[in-house]
């Protein structure tokens, strides 16, 4: 073997670091230390926490410091110039490649101070120290966790043009890193564009491989939800740029064409006139499409993109379904064995293309892809986890597949369950929302999902400080409260307790409110023996009812307290009269208008609801009626549903004459 | 690329005006060619590339001399490429390993796979000289970490470790790592991610250039009978079997 072998052990980690430090290695000891360290960590992340747990990093950083200023004292010029360039170089690749990769790296080369020194790197006369920088810098600003580059401060917006306009690819590089990684805010993306930053990075378009991609993922970044910006990129030159862009889209390099599709996904998003033509749009899908087959990174981020495309966006979910994404996708999840991210990004967009067509949930549950998604519940990656959820939620949305009870089976329930303890808070709410739909699933399922000891982990997390969760842990409770026998809804009530659903009722996030009536209403739906449930401890919940209705001014909680009254008024005598000293208590006089508050309220829905609990009251065969309707007239109800004889919602001028055709029955009434 | 594109029209042309195979003889065939204009600097611009990718860096200064043609890339560059990619194929992988760190930090820092296949050729080499001890050690400490990161890294890992099983790895399945070629797979691997992180396209025009002729080649045939180049060598062109 060549000599380089015997190099190999001479690099223990704690005598490379102890040769660092000490003050008396001799220097040329110092730089070739310096350079085993750096070969050692290049692409080996092992080495690289190995050595981070050694405090290598201040280590290195304190040397590119020495050798910086020592460099500034001299002028850049001196007896051993070659020798310091070479440290600088050498501490700056080292310090970028902890950075590279490595969030714990980003993480204490920032501490250790080395920001500024290798800002101060890239205006060197030595192109290879300035590279060294520039390179370095640009990893650091690949990760989340470095600083916020101002952009709002003239001497900043400056020095960025300066980057921007340099010739050295790798500054210019920097350049485009610093956008993509700070500008975030519409504030931001305009002062970038009023200083001629998109103008910039349109020319960069024409550079070399490297700057084409950077300048694409900065333009994204720029463009990203601003129509102002957007505009001024499509606009000059009859759209010159965008058609630069649109042939990008089929350049021979992949992660070029993914960022291309990128850019132009950001344009597109920002406007619903930009980039409808149907070429482009089948493009985009295709591209996209083909980009998922490669085995890297380009791989990794392709479904990611492909869900900024298809995201809520119903026609070109329909476009993506017609080019058999749902196909390729459910293909590549077979295929197994890849990174958790392309795991990840594959659920989202599987998720996505299922949020509203059925026909795309019909071709998951024929491909029998639905196993993949319930194994990858118990994934090591709470993204992975959280995205999962998200695609069996949206799969779960049929209501046909639902009935045919495809879902609730314990290869789903039990891992979903499980879910609920996750550590993650957004997995715990993702798995909520997949629960939330699973659940609405017809009769003989739901008392397995009870089984797995579902509704206890529910009850506890409707408990959690996270109002996200709370919300949505009442909301899936909702939705297994809905159509469910009594039998059931023995256990959820004795799960819940009337303690905790009073305090849900006034829960501090009106959000909660809104589902914590509407399991109530579900749960007093339909039978005498369920209404009882709100007259149980002296009608102690009924009376915590009555207190919020008096008392939210939200319409959507206001909606369903009414839904709520009219299901319990739908019961007996008994029940009627306690809804009815609800909405009409003796005493008080506010109370007696907020009836026809509701009635005239601007939202319909919530003058629907009203109406119905007025129906329920006044089913004409029960006895009580005719008193409560003399106490409705008295309290103005029947000339204010006369009124609504011409309500602009349909559906309200239908109720109203059911309800008014109920009174008239009652002699007194007509006048 | 302009060359090739009138070729294809002028091709389609003919194309388009067969309705059954159509014979041109040699003298129109000629005749066409010469009305083909291609500028002198774009077939220079192809050499030099080829040149350059290729990392003939004593043919591309002299053919920069004697034709006046720009290189798109440092030619300094080239010197320190070519320098990777031989140690590479005389199993100094190490030295590699650092030349390439020495060039761009970056190559190896976020190319995963690149940096995997060198791993492995070092692993190669240390069984190939029989050093057992070293080389188990070294999958282990360097090698296995990876593999813990991506699947079908552990795959290949454990592809190459097998062939430590073998007293005479000669007649090993595997034996094929062991080969010249698998050294020279892995240098081409570097030589092109070198060339990517300079900006430089990978592969050289003219190979493409070549084979899309043929492709041309083989469509007109259905077409027409025309004077056909058959030796790419000498690009001579050959009478119509008639």
């Amino acid at each position: 073997m060549p000599t380089s072998a015997a190099s190999n052990h001479s690099g223990r980690p704690e005598d490379l670091i102890g040769r660092l430090n000490s003050t008396h290695t001799p220097y040329e000891a110092k730089l070739k230390a310096l350079r085993d360290l750096k070969n050692q960590i290049i692409g080996n992340r092992t080495k690289k926490q190995v050595f981070l747990k050694l405090g290598a990093v201040p280590s290195v950083v304190s040397i590119l410091s020495a050798a910086s200023s020592e460099d500034s004292a001299q002028g850049g010029g001196g007896d051993n110039r070659e020798f310091r360039d070479s440290m600088l170089i050498q501490s700056a690749a080292a310090i970028g490649s902890f950075a590279c990769g490595l969030d714990a790296g980003v993480k204490a080369v920032l501490d250790a101070g080395a920001f500024s020194l290798l800002f101060s790197l890239i205006s060197h006369l030595n192109e290879k120290v300035a590279d060294a920088g520039a390179r370095s810098l640009k990893l650091i600003y690949q990760s989340k966790l470095a600083p916020k580059y101002d952009f709002l401060q003239e001497k900043n917006m400056e020095f960025l043009l300066y980057l921007l306009n340099s010739k050295n690819e790798n500054v210019s590089g920097l350049a485009a890193s610093i956008i993509t990684h700070s500008c975030q805010t519409t504030v931001e993306q305009l002062a970038l564009s009023e200083a001629g930053v998109i103008k910039r990075l349109v020319s960069l378009l024409g550079g070399s491989l490297i700057q084409r991609d950077a300048s694409l993922e900065s333009l994204a970044a720029v463009v990203k939800e601003n129509s102002e910006v957007a505009s001024k990129f499509m606009g000059p030159e009859n759209g010159r740029a965008l058609n630069v862009v649109i042939e990008l889209m089929k350049d021979k390099y992949p992660r070029t064409r993914l960022l291309a599709c990128m850019c132009l996904i950001c344009t597109r998003n920002t406007s619903s006139s930009y980039l409808r033509d149907s070429g482009i749009q089948n493009k985009l899908v295709l591209v996209l499409l083909e980009l998922l087959d490669d085995p890297g990174q380009v791989g990794d981020e392709a479904p990611f993109v492909l869900s900024s495309l298809i995201t809520e966006k119903e026609d070109m979910q329909k476009i993506a379904f017609d080019e058999n994404v749902v196909d390729k996708l459910c293909e590549h999840l077979r295929a197994g064995t890849f990174q958790a991210k392309r795991l990840q990004g594959l659920f989202l967009a599987l998720g996505d293309l299922c949020s509203k067509l059925e026909c795309c949930r019909d071709r998951v549950i024929e491909l029998q892809v639905l196993n993949f998604v319930t194994e990858a519940l118990a994934h090591d990656s709470a993204e992975v986890r959280g995205a999962a959820c998200t695609c069996l939620k949206n799969v779960s949305r049929s209501v046909k597949k639902l009935s045919a009870g495809q879902f609730m089976n314990e290869a789903v329930a039990v891992p979903l369950v499980q879910l609920l303890c996750d550590t993650s808070t957004s997995v715990q709410v993702a798995a909520l929302g997949a629960i939330s739909n699973v659940v609405v699933d017809f009769m003989p399922h739901k008392s397995l999902f009870i089984q797995c000891g579902g509704v206890k982990q529910l009850v506890q997390l409707s408990k959690s400080m996270e109002s996200a969760i709370r919300v949505n842990a009442v909301w899936a409770l909702k939705n297994l409260t809905f159509l469910v026998n009594n039998k059931c809804k023995d256990e959820i009530f004795s799960e819940l307790t009337s303690t905790t659903l009073i305090s849900l009722l006034s829960d501090p996030e009106a959000s909660v409110q809104e589902q914590a009536f509407a399991l109530i209403r579900n749960l007093v739906d339909g039978s005498l023996y369920s209404i009882e449930y709100v007259f149980g401890e002296d009608g102690l919940l009924l009376h915590a009812i009555g207190k919020q209705l008096r008392s939210t001014s939200q319409i959507d909680v206001q909606i369903q307290v009414m839904y709520t009254l009219s299901n319990v008024a739908s019961g007996n005598e008994c029940h009627k009269e306690a809804v009815m000293n609800q909405l009409l208590p003796q005493a008080g006089n506010d109370t007696e208008t907020l009836l026809i508050k509701f009635l005239q309220s601007t939202d319909s829905r919530l003058r629907t609801a009203t109406i119905w609990a007025l129906i329920n009251l006044t089913f004409p065969s029960s006895p009580g009626t005719s008193s409560r309707v003399t106490e409705l007239k008295n309290a103005g109800i029947i000339s204010q549903l006369k009124n609504m004889d011409n309500d602009p919602c349909l559906d309200v001028k239908l109720r109203a004459k059911m309800a008014l055709g109920q009174l008239m029955m009652f002699g007194d009434a007509s006048t | 690329m302009s060359l090739f594109w009138i070729v294809i029209r002028q091709l389609a042309e003919i194309q388009a005006m067969a309705t059954s195979k159509k014979v041109i003889t040699r003298i129109d065939w000629e005749k066409k060619l010469n009305d083909v204009k291609v500028r002198k600097e774009d077939t220079n611009q192809l050499v030099m590339n080829f040149l350059v990718t290729e990392g003939y860096v004593d043919a591309a200064e002299k053919f920069r001399a004697e034709s006046g043609t720009e290189p798109d890339i440092d030619l300094a560059t080239i010197t320190d490429r070519m320098a990777v990619k031989k140690a590479v194929q005389c199993g100094n992988v190490e030295d590699a390993i650092e030349k390439v760190n020495d060039l761009n930090p970056e190559i190896l820092d976020t190319n995963p796979q690149l940096f995997f296949h060198l791993q492995q050729q070092r692993l190669i080499e240390l069984i190939r000289n029989g050093k057992v001890e070293e080389a188990l050690e070294f999958a282990q400490e360097e090698l296995a970490p990876r593999g813990e990161e991506n699947q079908s890294f552990l795959e290949e890992l454990e592809r190459t470790v097998s062939l430590l099983a073998f007293e005479d790895v000669t007649k090993c399945p595997l034996g094929d790592l062991l080969d010249i070629s698998q050294r020279l797979k892995t240098a081409s691997e570097v030589n092109a991610a070198i060339l990517t992180s300079q900006s430089h396209e990978k592969d050289p025009k003219l190979p493409s250039l070549l084979k899309m002729l043929i492709w041309v080649q083989n469509q007109l045939d259905e077409k027409a009978t025309y004077p056909r180049i058959n030796d790419f060598s000498t690009a001579a062109l050959e009478d119509p079997a008639v």
